[in-house]
């Protein structure tokens, strides 16, 4: 009960996000510590990647509110499940795989750049989840 | 929003090649030899930018990128200097024609410039926390 009241709302994915932006945070902080380090290749996570997974995942758990046989399906052939922790693992792998770029002009600006727009999504993901929490306080609570 | 931002990254990135191009000039003020230590005075070089296609955002904004570097066509300065190894047949030495001022003030320039895009940066940031506010 407790499970599916979390479970139906945003906050998977949200922590997801978090999730995601944290280990990005990560990455991008040591291009940053090893600026002057020779031959050093800059390393980022796939963003683009990592949206892909969390698409799928989105669209597997909307399809298994609808059908029942969905998620034991998807399992079998490898899917998103839709429901439960399982159906988020592919999108927590997003946060492992490194990309190196090889270009040679990637800037002190540039990285500073990602760094605050990594920020930027990674307190919006924290604001809504707030903002999911409380709205179940206040119902918990019958107050405001 | 996260486009104004690459706009502004750009901008910085532009800023600083063109300050790193001032002071190469400046450092070289007095360089008789090229690279390889024949006598050949440096000449001063400038950065040239182009608009750059490839970072846009939605209000039709463009961001910047480094055309080229290129080298200043100016006749190096002749001092009388008969004692210089580097001197010609009248006692001549080639020095670099830059000129100090023009280098200050363009590095001032740039400087000025490089503090505007932070200043849009700053401004871009505080855009996106107000509207995040709205939800909290």
């Amino acid at each position: 009960m407790l499970s599916s009241m979390f479970e139906s709302s945003t906050i998977p994915l949200l922590e997801q996000v978090v999730n995601f932006t944290q280990s990005r945070h990560g990455v991008l902080a040591g291009n940053i510590a090893n600026i002057d380090t020779p031959g050093y290749k800059t390393r980022d996570l796939s963003v683009e990647n990592f949206q892909a997974r969390l698409q799928d995942a989105i669209a597997a758990k909307r399809q298994a509110s609808e059908s029942p046989t969905y998620a034991l399906n998807a399992q079998l052939a490898g899917r998103p499940t839709g429901s439960g922790t399982e159906n988020w693992e592919r999108v927590r792998e997003a946060s492992k795989d490194i990309l190196f770029h090889d270009n040679h002009d990637v800037s002190l600006e540039t990285q500073v750049t990602e760094i605050s727009k990594n920020q930027a999504q990674h307190n919006l993901a924290l604001t809504i989840m707030n903002a999911q929490f409380r709205l179940l306080r206040a119902a918990v609570t019958e107050r405001t | 929003m996260f486009n104004a931002l690459d706009v502004s990254t750009s901008g910085l990135v532009a800023q600083r090649t063109r300050l790193n191009a001032i002071s190469s000039n400046l450092a070289n003020m007095s360089t008789t030899r090229n690279e390889a230590g024949e006598p050949d005075p440096y000449t001063p070089r400038f950065v040239v930018f182009k608009t750059d296609e490839n970072i846009t955002t939605s209000g039709g904004g463009q961001g910047v990128s480094i055309d080229r570097v290129e080298y200043a066509n100016v006749e190096p300065n002749l001092k009388y200097e008969p004692g210089h190894p580097d001197a010609n047949a009248e006692g001549y030495v080639a020095y670099p024609n830059i000129d100090m001022t023009t280098e200050f003030v363009d590095a001032l320039g740039a400087s000025r410039a490089y503090e505007a895009n932070i200043g849009v940066i700053e401004v871009t940031k505080d855009m996106g926390e107000r509207t995040l506010q709205i939800l909290a």
